[in-house]
């Protein structure tokens, strides 16, 4: 019985966008639920905002056992961004990686990105999906600082929510303390 | 010299003649140990959830002190406080008040009894403690890199103070409770070592910043813990190297600063490790060459005055025996080896090396102590049974005739038990040679050849016992009806069978058996069917020579029957050898290409493959209906039964043969 590998894929690659959407929803009905259980004084934006934190948290410490210092901090910036890559694709997005022109940046770009349109769909605003993926993305870094004793941070330049297109993010050594 | 708790004298005995160095006094502090030969402190998890010692813990204990012949044997490590923010083991022992006081000296007795030296060891867990707290404690908040351990609570000065005098109380009840010995541990991520180390320690006041601010409070403990001992030797153990670079743990140059300064501090004696147990590399896996570690010993020796023993993949005594006669090391410690045969340096000292039961450094001890179960053994059936007379070898109430059918770990173990009790036993296997289907399994690569050792071990058991062996026969109906044995014990091993998909009956289809003793014709790219250790073996076997190879298995996870301390070694290796595998899948069809994969919900795969290698198997009770039929006592025993492992097949015949 020969294999019609156009079948097969296709069939794998339909599975893969409905699990991509599902977590989406799932994602919304659980901030659904939160807003509801938290009353009509909680600010659904606070709610959202806070879920994305945890989950960020909670991601980077699921990639701790893979992030090290052996490459130094620049090896372990390109090992951030590619967990961002990685994980960004797991939700149906289009991440690039540029190196900066300094040793100490990495551009991480979003060519294309399913959240805001998801967002849209449940009634959050752009706002919320915007600050809600910068505290993802941050929470998930402060987790690998704590973690390595390191000073990585993250800026937004551009984002699909604000109308730019793409979201372009900026991921550094800061120099702070 | 100094003071001389029990006279020894092993100058009529074998090993000490073979192994000069080991069986010579050495002193630590103003007590001399008459040998070089140490039980190291090891958790068991056989106490009590309250901390209190339990006859499963004395036992086991004794037994390694018996082992020892004069030398030192250690309890395993105390946790010291009332909240037990220390504990790291649901069954660890406890010192934080008296009344652990009568336990703790039930151990020391029975060491004694043995005319060994007692030690005792202090250990706060540290940053993988609190096992029954909702947080560890730990000198900065560094996240833990593993879930199973708990969020890091830090350290105020009030409470390291209040740490340290935990130290001094559960030292005086420790010498009330007789012990001759104290140690200090520091190590794989336990308290101390996480004040030692720049990964774990962050802190900024006098307790933190460089090696000499985060080594204070180790120093701190040495000095008051001694200051209470007196004459009694104080040890203490340090990482040589953390193996942390990966997350910027210490310079093996901070390491031997440390070892200096806990010198000057007052240690007697210095116990040298390596590795976390958050550190990415294998220490003492059996992938890892035994006598890998020496250095580390023999460069802690160019660094310090005092004794100098180290443990870590040193399972044989002549590597020992030459680093001592090399000045490289001064005491031979060990865990495993005396956890698997408690009689390791006894019988070492009697000239019958053979008798020992080799440790196949599995780590199934380990793993079963982070699921909160009692230490047990993969190759020895008797660990933590050591109180229970039911797991004694008694002589047979009855003598009987035995035929054990397969040579194998199952059959061996169970024919030197029943001999040792007296019955007849004839071993009878098809094969010219003994060790059934481990004579296949020993071949795998990364350290595999030293599961072979249990064959080599219940030989020399089961010459020694009188069973008589009839190799090269292989057992009929019409056998069994001329002999007519007493009992039967059916350890034939398993049957290795073909899958019922398509193009099984290929011939490019051949069994794990023929591969791995070189018999079968292997192409470039190869399909191993079944996830189990008996594929992954003959997956990395191949894989190494280059070919091409990919795992087939029907069980979701990826080798289930090995345990979780030891499987994560066999997956690195997959991955480094680039061998992909399939679970919770199957084989559809076997075509000229290659075979196809069936995912478990449906989704199908094509796999190139010149060679489909078979390594599935099921029970194999052919003999047992023509057993039963003569009314002759029947065991079924090992894979005959249900194909486990080696670890099943040794207890299942240890169990038989102290049965029938």
């Amino acid at each position: 019985m020969a294999v019609d590998p156009e079948k097969e894929i296709s069939s794998l690659w339909k599975a893969l966008q409905g699990s991509q959407g599902a977590t989406r929803r799932t994602f919304y009905q659980m901030r659904e639920a939160a807003i509801e259980f938290a009353g009509p004084d909680a600010d659904p934006f606070d709610i959202g905002v806070k879920a994305w934190e945890i989950i960020g948290k909670d991601t980077g410490k699921s990639y701790l056992p893979r992030m090290n210092l052996l490459k130094g901090e620049d090896g372990l910036m390109m090992n951030v961004a590619r967990a961002y890559q990685g994980l960004a694709a797991t939700n149906g997005a289009v991440v690039k990686i540029e190196k900066g022109e300094g040793p100490n940046e990495i551009f991480i770009k979003w060519e294309r990105c399913p959240w805001p349109t998801s967002a849209k769909e449940f009634g959050a605003s752009m706002k919320e999906d915007l600050l809600g993926c910068d505290k993802y993305l941050e929470a998930f870094l402060d987790e690998v600082n704590e973690f390595l004793g390191t000073n990585l941070k993250i800026e937004t330049q551009k984002a699909i929510p604000s109308g730019d297109g793409v979201c372009l993010r900026r991921l550094y050594k800061s120099e702070d303390k | 010299m100094g003071k001389l708790l029990f006279e020894w004298d092993y100058s009529s005995y074998p090993g000490a003649q073979k192994y000069p160095h080991l069986f010579k006094p050495i002193q630590l502090g103003n007590l001399t140990i008459p040998n070089r030969i140490k039980y190291a402190a090891t958790e068991d998890n056989l106490n009590g959830r309250d901390g209190f010692v339990t006859d499963a813990g004395v036992g086991y204990l004794r037994e390694r002190a018996k082992g020892v012949v004069g030398g030192l044997c250690v309890m395993q490590g105390v946790y010291m406080d009332e909240k037990r923010q220390g504990q790291g083991y649901v069954g660890q022992a406890a010192a934080w008040d008296d009344k652990f006081i009568p336990g703790l000296k039930r151990l020391a007795d029975g060491i004694h009894e043995q005319k060994a030296i007692a030690g005792c060891q202090l250990m706060h867990c540290g940053r993988v403690g609190g096992i029954e707290t909702e947080y560890c404690q730990g000198p900065s908040p560094v996240p833990q890199r593993l879930r199973i351990f708990r969020p890091v609570e830090v350290m105020t000065k009030a409470d390291i103070k209040q740490c340290l005098k935990e130290h001094i109380e559960a030292t005086e009840r420790l010498l009330k409770a007789g012990f001759d010995y104290v140690e200090i541990s520091g190590i794989v991520g336990y308290l101390l070592s996480n004040f030692v180390s720049s990964y774990a320690n962050r802190r900024t006041d006098e307790y933190g910043g460089d090696i000499r601010g985060r080594m204070r409070f180790v120093v701190e403990c040495i000095q008051e813990v001694k200051k209470l001992c007196g004459d009694v030797p104080v040890g203490i153990r340090l990482c040589a190297e953390e193996l942390l670079d990966d997350v910027g743990g210490n310079t093996p140059e901070e390491s031997m600063i440390t070892y200096e300064m806990a010198e000057e501090a007052g240690a007697d004696v210095m116990s040298v490790t390596a590795g976390w147990q958050e550190s990415i590399y294998p220490v003492i896996s059996r992938d890892i060459p035994m006598g890998n570690w020496l250095h580390l010993a023999e460069r802690a020796k160019q660094h310090l005055k005092i004794p100098v023993s180290m443990a870590y993949r040193l399972f044989t005594p002549d590597l020992p025996n030459k680093a001592i006669g090399e000045g490289k090391l001064d005491i031979w410690e060990m865990c495993r080896p005396m956890i698997a045969d408690p009689l390791m340096p006894k019988k070492v000292l009697e000239g019958t090396e053979d008798e020992i039961r080799p440790c196949v450094a599995c780590n199934v001890c380990l793993a079963r102590l982070f699921r909160d179960a009692p230490m047990t053994c993969y190759i020895n059936p008797v660990c933590a049974h050591e109180w229970d007379p039911k797991y004694e070898i008694k002589a047979a109430e009855m003598e009987k005739n035995i035929m054990i059918v397969g040579a194998g770990p199952a059959g061996m173990e169970c024919a030197w038990v029943a001999a040792e009790r007296g019955h007849e036993v004839h071993v009878y296997d098809k094969r010219d040679e003994l060790g059934g289907s481990i004579i296949e399994a020993s071949k795998a690569p990364y350290g595999d050849d030293e599961l072979y050792g249990h064959i080599t071990f219940t030989k020399a058991k089961a010459e020694k016992a009188g069973v008589e062996f009839h190799l090269g026969t292989e057992v009929t109906p019409e056998l069994i009806e001329e002999e007519m044995p007493d009992t039967v014990v059916l350890a034939t091993g398993p049957k290795y069978v073909k899958g019922t998909a398509p193009g099984f009956g290929r011939e490019n289809v051949v069994s794990v058996l023929d591969v791995l003793n070189g018999k079968a014709q292997v192409g470039d790219n190869v399909v191993v069917w079944g996830n189990l250790k008996p594929g992954i073996g003959v997956a990395l076997f191949l894989a190494k020579q280059g070919k091409k190879v990919t795992i087939v298995g029907k069980e979701k996870k990826l080798g289930k029957d090995i345990n979780p301390s030891f499987l994560w070694r066999y997956v690195g290796y997959l991955r480094q050898n680039k061998v992909t595998a399939y679970n919770d899948c199957d084989i559809e069809e076997i075509t000229d290409d290659g075979v196809i994969v069936m995912t478990y919900d449906g989704y199908r795969i094509p796999v190139k493959a010149d060679t489909v290698i078979s390594s599935e198997r099921e029970a194999n009770t052919i003999l047992k209906d023509v057993v039963q039929e003569n009314s002759i006592e029947l065991f079924v025993i090992g894979d005959a039964l249900v194909p486990r492992n080696l670890s099943s097949a040794v207890h299942d015949g240890y169990r038989i043969g102290i049965r029938i």
